[in-house]
């Protein structure tokens, strides 16, 4: 098989740690997990480099999170029996082969300028949100006792987002407009974002992930279509008929872009998969 | 024959790692423990912020602190999420003990610091004040005349504040 073929020397030694990933359970807390994992890993772009110390301490924090509750979602994922809790979490975060991820394609993408960042975090928290409070629901109790904490950590993110939103949307031309173009090549990719999983309708009728992916969207833009049009956006506001540009679709299904392929993995998976029996 | 209460002392003594004069028990973080007529102790704590990277050591903390009360024979920790942790689980003495740490715990005024009269305020160039929430409590001069500076501080559980009276920064613990 040519997927195999391509597979790094680590993989295999991974391999054997990894629990069975093709079942519907799976695929969601992955989804979960590789969003967090991914965006978290392109946040912490900003560490050491941030416009302004505040906005280190945030980008580096919001990093810190994500990977963190992608650890969360992994260790869910393995359940209460694993052998090795901490070599199973780190074979799902650094011993999957690339298209065994997924995450959707906007995580993936590189930092860009600060309006493209404050964008694209704005959507990510958006999303992250109302997925945390339909989790809330799930009816996998530890999902939801997860999702509650999650939720309640993800304010702090939102008010971030939230406040450099209204900052630059309302701010001078300059900030308006490079704002604008951020937005304008976030919110089309955004759409990824509402892609489901393999065998997500299982997963919707067994009530842990009480609303699908491509239901989600529905609430989520109740929520951002007002603060778009109110922000002067109005023509941002995605059509409902719109769809994810082929560019930015099949993350959800494991098919990513060079963006994530040979700048974020290889980069993220360096350690591991030289020493692949690393502790920390 | 196995103190319980020696058990209990033990894990609740464990300090914070990276806040060492407040134990894991004024954080209100210990949610269950069970001793087994064999000595094995199963200790249930909870996390206060996900992302803590203070929960491995803690983690530790415990079975070695457990370990050493006569008669245990093992010690199991588990991290569990519900009921979620939040602040208001902080005893007086912890919140005492952050305030002396110069972290101004949530909730309520705190006693013991000292108002310094007549100081001037200086204007704050930035700040991303929560609408959420009242202003926090100066840790060292009790003025409640301060601003959130950044949403984001030092730990994941700590933002950073300004106090306009005394003219101090300091940290405060994240409301949750």
């Amino acid at each position: 098989m040519t997927a195999a073929a391509a597979s790094p020397p680590a993989a295999s030694a991974a391999a054997a740690l990894l629990p069975p990933l093709d079942d519907p359970r799976s695929q969601v807390l992955l989804a979960l997990a590789d969003d967090a994992l991914v965006s978290g890993h392109r946040a912490s772009h900003w560490t050491g480099v941030a416009p302004s110390l505040e906005e280190d301490l945030a980008f580096s924090t919001i990093a810190q999170d994500g990977i963190n509750h992608a650890d969360l979602w992994y260790q869910v994922l393995l359940g209460p029996d694993v052998d090795d809790l901490r070599a199973g979490v780190d074979a799902l975060g650094l011993g999957r082969a690339p298209e065994q991820y997924r995450h959707a394609i906007l995580c993936e993408r590189p930092p860009g300028d600060f309006a493209y960042t404050l964008a694209r975090h704005w959507v990510l928290t958006r999303f992250e949100a109302v997925r945390f409070e339909v989790l809330t629901r799930s009816s996998d109790a530890e999902v939801a006792a997860i999702a509650v904490k999650l939720g309640h950590e993800l304010r702090y993110h939102r008010e971030h987002a939230d406040h450099w939103f209204h900052k630059l949307s309302g701010g001078g031309e300059d900030a308006h407009e490079r704002f604008r173009a951020a937005l304008a090549a976030v919110l089309p990719a955004s759409l990824g974002l509402y892609e489901p999983v393999a065998g997500e309708d299982r997963a919707v009728a067994d009530g842990l992930l009480p609303v699908g992916h491509p239901d989600l969207r529905a609430l989520i833009e109740a929520e951002t279509a007002p603060l778009l049009q109110a922000a002067g956006y109005d023509e941002l506001v995605p059509e409902p008929s719109a769809t994810v540009p082929e560019a930015d679709a099949g993350g959800r299904l494991g098919r990513h872009t060079d963006d994530f392929t040979v700048d974020v993995w290889p980069e993220m998976t360096q350690l591991y998969r030289a020493h692949p029996d690393a502790r920390w | 024959m196995l103190d319980t209460g020696a058990v209990r002392r033990a894990v609740e003594d464990v300090p914070d790692p990276e806040l060492p004069p407040v134990t894991i028990g004024m954080l209100g973080m210990v949610h269950d423990l069970e001793v087994s007529d064999e000595g094995i102790v199963d200790v249930e704590l909870l996390p206060t912020f996900s992302g803590c990277p203070a929960t491995e050591m803690i983690e530790r903390d415990v079975v070695t602190a457990v370990s050493e009360v006569p008669g245990v024979t093992g010690v199991r920790v588990r991290f569990r999420f519900d009921p979620p942790w939040t602040p208001d689980r902080i005893d007086a003495t912890g919140r005492e003990r952050l305030r002396e740490f110069g972290i101004a715990p949530p909730g309520g005024p705190i006693h013991g610091a000292v108002t310094p009269a007549g100081r001037r305020a200086l204007p704050l160039a930035f700040g991303a004040s929560s609408a959420e929430e009242a202003p926090r409590t100066c840790p060292y001069c009790a003025s409640t005349d301060t601003v959130r500076d950044s949403a984001f501080g030092p730990t994941p559980c700590r933002d950073v504040r300004y106090c306009n009276a005394c003219q101090q920064p300091f940290e405060a613990f994240k409301p949750l």
